[in-house]
Parts: structure tokens; C-alpha cells; sequence
């Protein structure tokens, strides 16, 4: 699908026990620019442990993530943003009395004069944030608009965006469809994909619903319990393969044995 | 441009429509339109009733006195509020300000370190209060308590301490009055207790309208506090609506972990935001001090209250994240003209003020409350 052949994140045999608890056992996945990578798994599989080992909120247990095929140590969520790691979580981090583009660049404002009070380029702030919401599809006719007047699926674009011009190489999306209704998931479905065409950031969307998957993935890791039960692009797999490897691992021995019987 | 504007108006979608409603939605949305109205309704109604007192030089002077007062604490009030905390203290800190420094001048300096000069004891006390609203703040964001409850006790605090120094060092008297009229020998106290715009008045008298019973000039300037609350009022005007600090301001009230999440520093926000009602506080207390040369354990009493209300006329609501300068302004006009208006509308109880404070606040808060559920989409 994409001509990239070097992955920006590697990630080899993460481990990640919370006491005697293994919520990760030796994962391993790769991430490539201009690609959504589906990360996808029953309740408790450990997706979200995966990110937020990923975006620096935990530290691995064992096992080494790369990043542009340097190893990397994260010790907060700030390390991982700097190295290019943009998390947008469900909240969005978004203030919906504040405008558009006061929640563009909340707490990195453009300002002439001295920091704190230095004056903020407004003018400047106001186009940059309509141009890159427009390079994700979203025409913000008036950028002083408060944010709270946007839908669900602008306010995902808005957060992606902010993510994006603030220097994400990888963006992390949790379950940005869940709380959404249909038109809407569409809606931020579409601005993945946009995204995708950008061309050089790599998406790795977290969900439970296979079928956005199949709709927008180029590559697929399937978790069951903490560990890989299933990996592959989006030529490997067919939908039926999907279908069991969402159910989890319990179907994964009746799988391989259906494999067996018929190869 | 024009072909731009037509290929992505293809584009739009839902929300956008909310932007071609027009100019008069957009005014109705500004929280400062009710109060611009209950302004200019007050205004026509005390021009009727009595425009021979309000409509003249004295009148004006005398408004804006009582006016330039309250704006100047609610300004602090407002930007408390719009970063989601509440300081209940301000009257307080007024009271033991006034004390502090007028004990200073009557008294001299703490240890005996001779006369205190007019600069000298705001200085000093300025560094007390900023140390108070300091404390405040940490003990608010460290302890994560309503800031409602802390400042509360701040409340008690200042007042009793503000007593108990009265009673220690002013020979058991509670108040102190005939001090120097330093405002007549020193700059510094003519800052706060002397006169402005006194070009405007010789203006007036030279085209013939502030002439007195015997043909002389009739009123000689504003007082000094006017100039500290344009002063205030501009400043926070500026940061609030144009500065990075202004983003944090309303970042910080308007959803505290996203501010958080984005690198707001939302603790030395509203700490620095306690730190501005307490200097807020000050100046009001030297005005009075250096104007009226007398202070008293009770000053400032329920003045928090009155900076409260006119904050939530300025559109601030009790959650945070909104209200602006030019709404507080409006309503320290409203509530000091109706403060004033009860003392020389003879047929007025006095205590209406009250009645009237308590049914605007209502109104206010209803309005915001509207008006936040209208830009929020009834978040
Ligand atoms: N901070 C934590 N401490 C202890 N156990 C945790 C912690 N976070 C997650 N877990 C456990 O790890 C497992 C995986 O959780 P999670 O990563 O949230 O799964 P998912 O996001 O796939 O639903 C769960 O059993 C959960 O209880
Ligand atoms: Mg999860």
C-alpha cells in the first residue's frame, strides 16, 4: 500500500507488568508514515496500556520501542510529544467556551513582546489554524467561533490538526469514533483518512469496531489478553479472518485447527 | 480569493451554518448586552428623575468616585472568576490593608525604624498583601479545598487580625482619623488620594458649564481612583482579550485538564490571579486612606460581595472560562450609579440599593447562563 519501507516506530517484545499482573507480554509491532496501523482487541486486552507505554505515561517493563530506529526512553507524556508522539485521547483536550483558535494554540500561543504578556499574533493565529483544518477537510468559516458550537467529528478534526501543526509524526487516536453517531464517525473517518494522504504521519487508530478498521487500515494488530494473536495488512486478511480474530484467542486454537484441516 | 471562497463553500457543513445568522446574533451572543441596555435604561430613568443632580459636574465627579471603586476590586474579582476561583477576602484584605498603612503613618514604621513615608507604608503594605493573596492561592491549588471555603476563612482571618492590631498598637481605638493631609506635600500620596483630569474641568469652565452659585470654577478634577480604575481596566482589558496570559486565563477556567494537557500553567495562573484581587484591594484601600485621611477596622465590609456581583454583570459565571473587562466595567457603572442614586433621590430607601443589587445579580446569572448554553451548543 505505502511506499514507505522504514517503520518510525518499532516496537520489539514490550513487556508491561503492573505488579504480578502482565497487561502486556511481549508485543512486538511496527508503524509506517502515510499508514493507519489498527490496533484492535477485546475489553482489557491491554490496547490502551500499549498506547500510554507508547506516549510516555508508563514505562515498558521490558522490551525496547524505536522511534526513526532509535531507541527511546520516555519519562513522561512530554518526552513522547517531543520526539513527535501526538496522543489526541477521547476528551480531546479541547475548552468549549474558548474559540477555535484559542483551543488551536492553547498554551503555545504566537505573541510579539515578552512571554506571558506578550501579545498574541491573532491575525496569524486565526489563518494557520483555518489552513490546517482545512488541510483535514473542515472549512472553519470563522475561527473566533467558540468550540462548543462545533460537532463531534470537527472538534476530533480540530484536536487531530492541533496535533499535527504542533510537529505529530505519529498520531495515537483512542477510540475516536465510540461516542459518536453515524454520520459523524463517517465525518472523523474521512479526516483519517485525509490524514493518511498527508502522507508522511503514521496513524495508529485504536478501536472496537472492525469495520472502520476494514474501511480505512493498511495494516492490522489484533491483542488478545496482553499478547499478539494476529497481524497483518490489509491484503493479508479478509473479513472473515477479522471476524475471528476480534473474538480473541479462545477462537484463535479453533481457527488454526480449521486452518490445519483445510490446507 | 473569489474562486477560493467558491470551491470550499462546497465544503461546509452543520456548524458553519450557525455563522450566517448575522451581525445581530453575533451582538446578542456578546455577554456584555444586557448589561449595555440595563445601562442605558438606568441612565435615561436617572436623567427623568433626577438629571439636575446626576447630569452636572459634581454629579459626575461623585459617580464615577463610587464607581471607580468598585470596578477597580471587581476587576480583580472578574479575572478570579473567569480562571474558575472565588475570593471571598477582598473586603477583608481592603480593612487590613487601610489599617496597615494609616498605622504606619500615624505610628511610624514597624521596629522603630522612624517615620514612615507615604511610599513607604503602601510599599510595605502592598508586600503584605501580595504575600496574603500568595498564600491563598498555594493553599487553593495545593489543597485542591473550594477556594469559596479558603478564602471564607481568609475572610475571618483579616478581619480579626485587622482588629486585634487596631486594639494592640492604636491605644484600643478601632479607627484612626486626622492623619496629615499628605495627598497636599507628597506625589506619591496625591497619586491615590489627589485629582485627575482636571484639563476635562477647566474645559467645562471654559465653555461655561462648570460654574458655580458665584461664577468661579465649580469642580476642579475626578478623583485620583478614577485614573487607577481606567488604569486597571485598560491593563486587564489588554491581557485579558489580547495576551498569551489572557489564553491561560480563560484556558484555565474554561476546562482546567485541558489547559493542563496543553502546557497551561494553570497553578501560577490562579495564584498570580490571587496575588491581582489582593493588589486590587490595596489600591482601593489607599485611595481611601490618602483621600480621606482616616482609617477603620470596618472598611471594606461586604465590598467582596459587591465585586462579586458586578463580576457576574461582566458575564463571569461561577464555573469559569467566561466574562470579559468591558462587561465588569458596565457593571460597576450600574451598581455605583444606583449606590449613589439612593442618596439623593429622597423619596428612595437607601436600602433599595441592596434589593436592586440582589435582582440584577439574578438577572445576570440568568443571562450568562443563557448565553453560555447558546455559544456551547447546550453543553
Ligand atoms: N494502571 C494499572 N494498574 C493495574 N492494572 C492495569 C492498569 N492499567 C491497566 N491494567 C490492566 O491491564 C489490562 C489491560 O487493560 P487495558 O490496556 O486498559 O485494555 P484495553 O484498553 O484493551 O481494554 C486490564 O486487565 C487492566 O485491568
Ligand atoms: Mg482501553
Amino acid at each position: 500500500m505505502s511506499a514507505a519501507t522504514r517503520p518510525v516506530i518499532r516496537i520489539e517484545n514490550l513487556v508491561k507488568r503492573f505488579g504480578g499482573f502482565t497487561a502486556l507480554n511481549g508485543v512486538s509491532l511496527d508503524v509506517y508514515p502515510g499508514e493507519v496501523h489498527a490496533l484492535l482487541g477485546d475489553n482489557g486486552a491491554g490496547k490502551s496500556t500499549l498506547i500510554k507505554t507508547l506516549a510516555g505515561v508508563f514505562p515498558p517493563t521490558e522490551g525496547t520501542i524505536s522511534v526513526d530506529e532509535k531507541a527511546v526512553n520516555f519519562r513522561s507524556p512530554r518526552d513522547a510529544s517531543d520526539a513527535g508522539i501526538g496522543t489526541v485521547y477521547q476528551d480531546l483536550a479541547l475548552n468549549g467556551l474558548a474559540s477555535v483558535t484559542r483551543n488551536f494554540f492553547m498554551g503555545r500561543e504566537l505573541f510579539v513582546g515578552p512571554p506571558i504578556f506578550g501579545l498574541m499574533r491573532m491575525a496569524e493565529m486565526d489563518r494557520i489554524t483555518r489552513e490546517e483544518m482545512l488541510k483535514l477537510g473542515i472549512d472553519i468559516s470563522d475561527p473566533s467561533q467558540a468550540v462548543g458550537t462545533m460537532s463531534g467529528g470537527q472538534r476530533q478534526t480540530l484536536a487531530i490538526a492541533r496535533a499535527i501543526h504542533f510537529g505529530a509524526k505519529v498520531l495515537i487516536l483512542d477510540e475516536p469514533t465510540s461516542a459518536l453517531g453515524q454520520k459523524q464517525q463517517m465525518e472523523v473517518l474521512k479526516t483519517i483518512k485525509r490524514v493518511r494522504d498527508l502522507g508522511h504521519i503514521a496513524i495508529i487508530l485504536i478501536t472496537h469496531n472492525e469495520v472502520h478498521a476494514e474501511l480505512i487500515a493498511d495494516r492490522f494488530t489484533f491483542l488478545s489478553l496482553g499478547e499478539v494473536i494476529g497481524a497483518g495488512t490489509n491484503a493479508d486478511l479478509d473479513s472473515a479472518d477479522m471476524r475471528r480474530l476480534m473474538a480473541g484467542g479462545a477462537e484463535l486454537a479453533h481457527l488454526s485447527e480449521e486452518l490445519a484441516t483445510t490446507s | 480569493m473569489a474562486s477560493e471562497a467558491k470551491t470550499t463553500t462546497a465544503k461546509r457543513s452543520e456548524s458553519d451554518r450557525r455563522q450566517r445568522r448575522g451581525m445581530l446574533a453575533a451582538l446578542i451572543n456578546r455577554p456584555e448586552i444586557g448589561a449595555t441596555v440595563g445601562l442605558l435604561l438606568l441612565l435615561i430613568f436617572l436623567g427623568v428623575v433626577a438629571g439636575n443632580v446626576v447630569y452636572n459636574p459634581l454629579g459626575i465627579k461623585n459617580n464615577l468616585s463610587i464607581i471607580s471603586q468598585l470596578g477597580i476590586i471587581a476587576t480583580g474579582a472578574a479575572l478570579l472568576m473567569i480562571a474558575g476561583e472565588f475570593d471571598l477576602s477582598i473586603g477583608s484584605m481592603i480593612g487590613f490593608a487601610g489599617m496597615s498603612m494609616a498605622m504606619m503613618l500615624k505610628w511610624g514604621l514597624p521596629f522603630g525604624l522612624g517615620e514612615a513615608t507615604p511610599f513607604a507604608a503602601f510599599t510595605i503594605t502592598l508586600c503584605m498583601t501580595l504575600a496574603i493573596g500568595c498564600l491563598i492561592g498555594n493553599i487553593v491549588v495545593r489543597s485542591g479545598l473550594s477556594s469559596f471555603i479558603v478564602t471564607l476563612a481568609f475572610l475571618f482571618i483579616l478581619r480579626g487580625l485587622t482588629e486585634v492590631c487596631f486594639r494592640t498598637f492604636n491605644e484600643g481605638s478601632t479607627q484612626i482619623s486626622g492623619l496629615p493631609d499628605f495627598k497636599e506635600s507628597d506625589w506619591f500620596a496625591y497619586l491615590f488620594g489627589g485629582e485627575t483630569f482636571q484639563w476635562l474641568f477647566d474645559f467645562l469652565y471654559w465653555i461655561g458649564w462648570n460654574v458655580n452659585r458665584l461664577g468661579n470654577q465649580w469642580v476642579t478634577g475626578l478623583d485620583a481612583r478614577f485614573a487607577w480604575w481606567l488604569a486597571i481596566s485598560v491593563a486587564a482589558y489588554i491581557v485579558l482579550s489580547r495576551s498569551q496570559l489572557g489564553n491561560w486565563i480563560y484556558a484555565t477556567g474554561g476546562n482546567r485538564e485541558a489547559a493542563l494537557a496543553n502546557g497551561v500553567p494553570t497553578r501560577k495562573v490562579k495564584i498570580g490571579l490571587f496575588m491581582f484581587t489582593a493588589f486590587c484591594a490595596t489600591v482601593f484601600a489607599a485611595c481611601q486612606v490618602f483621600d480621606t485621611n482616616t482609617a477603620d477596622a470596618a472598611k471594606g465590609n461586604l465590598k467582596e460581595l459587591e465585586a462579586i456581583a458586578a463580576a457576574v454583570v461582566g458575564g463571569a459565571i461561577l464555573t469559569g472560562g467566561f466574562g470579559t473587562v468591558i462587561g465588569v466595567v458596565l457593571g460597576a457603572l450600574i451598581f455605583g450609579l444606583v449606590q449613589n442614586a439612593v442618596f439623593y433621590i429622597p423619596w428612595i430607601d437607601g436600602s433599595y440599593y441592596r434589593v436592586f443589587l440582589g435582582t440584577v445579580l439574578l438577572i445576570a446569572a440568568f443571562s450568562n447562563e443563557n448565553i453560555r448554553k447558546r455559544v456551547t451548543g447546550g453543553l
